[in-house]
């Protein structure tokens, strides 16, 4: 006889499926790009002082709490322990200026929280960057406190570099070229120039950058397509006009390029998903951030880039390999 | 031979194989056979309750050329003929037969027919009489799937599907394509002379074709079966340790470059024939021993069994008398797999027979079952970067959760090969697969 389902034994569980599954989950993705994020933010802490650490934490907090509250308002099931929103905090903290007043910084991660991501439905559902509409609303709104200066005072060790006193592309905006053929590629570098917390030390976003390629957290599309695309542009005008046009690796080691080659532009969710979508959205941040740079009304173009590569992501996910099995319909 | 294209895919854990020896498992006291594969291909039984069977006799059969015949695993008393869950909950009709404990067989079964002059002709019958089932998927009788295809099939060429052709490749699928799946690459090891005899065998029944021996990393082909397979004219195809190689599409898109045409085709249409390893044994029994299939290969492994170990299984055994009879089956397993780690499903119940189609049984403790979630898709990429269909499983998940399935076939649903990349990947852990099949199951029945 076949026996009934008996309540005294237990049932057998039924799942579809597959039966293994990777150990890789969202938490993991997020605290290794929270790990990736450390180098640069210990480098704002060595050039700018503790005043960097303290907006860090302020912007990381209110991140949680906002994103704690929407998701309690909206009757969602609570994700902040996934670090998704640490790193939206930590990331908007790392391309503010360290004087950045605090009200501003609580501002901008609430609207990145909340108008950024959380109406859209959370994590991976945006269509545009969450952090880079934080930051433009608060750039747009009260352009005076988000361009603050401060010169970099190395805690120890290093001198400080006091070649310019504004971040190198405002400088090459204001003064031109030859302001800047006097500071040496190795101040850009290690980021001993003025600028934001984050993104002045090139060396220690690349280090970030690549424990990201590493860990197999990003793929090397969009990085190396960004960098490469916006370096041979440059390298185009620069080759046309040296007097106008900067040296190309100059723009590569300046402002925001390196952070928002391996952190801003690969935001999962609001960017490309296969392989030639990426290439091309690479592409086209790279060659808009060097427009931006060059004619636009911003100094730096990264964030604005960035943000309209992303309109264009549900088309450029339309590019994609031919599927398997397929056969040329016979209309 | 090697890969002939790149493919993605991912790198499973290893797993590791207790010694490729086959074992008998323990005559069961009590068989169930279900007299069909699904459920509108259905023999009819030729025996009565009540009635005396042996080991061999057939028991049910049909006119219908895809239905294969069904032959009683165990000799004893037929108890009942009445319908039972298969593995999906359908009820199938099935002959219940109580072991007398003797095992003895009908005495028409002789040992190594010399089959090597007969001809093709002669062979065909004598598979279909055995009743071998290739194990897919997808699964049919072996013997279908060397006879020609239907001439119905010729009309497809009007709405754009490539005409079928005569088999020109045969793949010998010898790489246990999943976690949990061991038996091809113990028979490869164990039963060399059968596997170079059904090649002969196979070799009578297409003619000429080019014969190609895929094997994987977990198994080898031993120096005197190399030797037999060169004078055979047969190909060594040596696959790479990535899923989803052991796959038929994959396989086939690896060792001739060709696809199968999607969402309709079969490998026939572009005339490559797969066989398993296992099913190959199983046909050599056919028609070198003229014995019908009563048992099968079949992996276990889970819950306290971490290598995974391979039996010699008869068919009907309730997967419940197996496990009672295994050693080193420990702890409560919660989860019991029929098939491997990576497509396999999950039963309702433990009272479900072992069948032709049944590859592997899993067994998991409350510890290694995984579960889904039904949080929303984050838009990582993860399951595109893997996908061996080349699909973005992350957007047709969507539809299919939304009920959009139309536009999920638009955006080539149909081509997923149900792998299950996609949901071994999810950082979110949604049932991607699930989702997919679901989608496809809707389309369908529209």
């Amino acid at each position: 006889m076949e026996k009934a389902i008996s309540l005294e034994k237990p049932m057998l569980r039924v799942s579809v499926a597959p039966h293994i599954q990777q150990k890789i989950t969202t938490s993991h993705l997020m605290y290794n790009t929270l790990i990736a994020l450390v180098p640069a933010l210990l480098a704002g802490i060595y050039f700018f002082g503790f005043a960097s650490l303290k907006l860090a934490l302020i912007c990381m907090a209110t991140a949680v709490a906002c994103e704690a509250g929407m998701q309690g308002v909206m009757g969602r099931k609570l994700t902040i322990k996934n670090g998704s929103s640490l790193v939206l905090g930590l990331l908007f903290a790392l391309i503010c200026s360290p004087e950045l007043p605090w009200w501003t910084a609580v501002l901008g991660v609430a609207v990145a929280v909340i108008l950024g991501r959380g109406i859209y439905g959370g994590l991976g559902n945006n269509p545009f960057n969450a952090v880079l509409v934080g930051w433009a609303v608060a750039k747009i709104s009260f352009p005076a406190q988000m361009a603050t200066w401060i010169m970099p005072e190395p805690l120890f060790g290093l001198e400080a570099g006091g070649y310019i006193e504004y971040p190198p592309l405002e400088v090459l905006r204001l003064d031109g070229v030859d302001a800047l053929l006097d500071l040496p590629w190795r101040d850009l570098f290690i980021g001993n120039v003025p600028g934001t917390i984050g993104t002045v030390c090139v060396a220690a976003v690349l280090i970030g950058g690549i424990y990201l390629l590493a860990r197999r957290i990003i793929t090397w599309h969009i990085p190396v397509s960004f960098l490469a695309s916006a370096w041979l542009f440059g390298l185009i005008f620069w080759l046309i006009d040296p007097e106008v046009y900067a040296n190309p690796t100059v723009y590569l080691l300046s402002g925001w390029m390196a952070l928002g080659a391996f952190f801003l532009a690969t935001d999962k969710g609001t960017v490309p998903v296969t392989a030639p979508g990426m290439i091309i959205f690479g592409i086209g941040c790279g060659l808009l951030t060097m427009i931006i740079r060059y004619w636009g009304g911003f100094v730096d173009g990264v964030a604005f880039a960035i943000l309209l590569m992303n309109a264009l992501t549900p088309l450029l996910d339309r590019v994609r390999p031919r599927v398997y099995g397929r056969v040329k319909e016979v209309a | 031979m090697g890969l002939k294209t790149s493919f993605r895919g991912v790198s499973l854990p290893p797993q590791k194989v207790s010694n490729p020896a086959i074992e008998n498992a323990p005559l069961p006291k009590r068989v169930v056979l279900p007299l069909g594969q699904s459920e509108n291909r259905v023999c009819k039984p030729v025996v009565e309750v009540g009635e005396h069977v042996k080991t061999g006799q057939l028991i049910g059969q049909s006119d219908d050329f895809l239905v294969a015949p069904v032959h009683s695993s165990v000799s004893g008393t037929v108890t009942e003929i009445r319908p039972w869950s298969d593995l999906s909950g359908n009820k199938m009709p099935s002959v219940i037969v109580e072991s007398d404990g003797n095992d003895s067989w009908l005495e028409e079964i002789r040992a190594h027919e010399d089959f090597s002059d007969k001809a093709s002709a002669q062979l065909l019958p004598d598979v279909k009489a055995a009743g071998v089932v290739e194990t897919g998927p997808p699964s049919m009788p072996l013997h279908a799937k060397f006879t020609k295809p239907e001439p119905s099939k010729e009309f497809q060429f009007l709405v754009g599907i490539p005409q079928s052709k005569p088999v020109d490749t045969v793949i010998i699928n010898g790489i246990d394509a999943e976690p949990g799946m061991a038996a091809k690459g113990a028979v490869l090891t164990k039963y060399s002379s059968e596997i170079a005899d059904g090649i002969r065998i196979l070799q009578k029944l297409i003619g000429s074709a080019q014969m190609v021996l895929a094997v994987g990393s977990n198994g080898s082909v031993s120096s005197p079966l190399s030797g037999e397979l060169a004078g055979l004219g047969v190909q060594v195809f040596q696959g790479k340790d990535k899923y989803p190689l052991g796959l038929n599409p994959i396989l086939i898109k690896c060792v001739t470059g060709r696809e199968i045409p999607l969402p309709d085709g079969t490998e026939q249409d572009i005339g490559v024939a797969v066989v398993d390893a296992v099913t190959l044994v199983h046909l050599v029994e056919a028609v070198r021993d003229l014995k019908p299939q009563v048992d099968k290969i079949v992996s276990v492994s889970g819950a306290g069994i971490t290598a995974v170990k391979n039996y010699k299984v008869r068919l009907g055994t309730l997967v419940q008398d197996l496990a009672e009879q295994l050693a080193g089956l420990q702890g409560d397993p919660v989860k019991v797999i029929a098939g491997g780690a990576m497509t396999g499903v999950a039963l309702l119940s433990t009272d479900i027979p072992v069948t032709k189609e049944t590859d592997a049984l899993i067994f998991q403790t409350a510890a290694e079952a995984k579960s889904f979630s039904p949080d929303a898709c984050i838009n990582c990429g993860l399951c595109v970067r893997h996908c061996p269909s080349r699909l973005l499983p992350n957007e047709l998940s969507k539809y299919c959760e939304f009920s959009m399935f139309e536009e999920a076939r638009d955006k080539y649903l149909l081509h997923c090969i149900e792998c299950g990349i996609c949901a071994y990947v999810c950082p979110e852990k949604r049932p991607m697969l699930h989702l997919l099949r679901y989608g496809k199951r809707e389309l369908s029945l529209a």
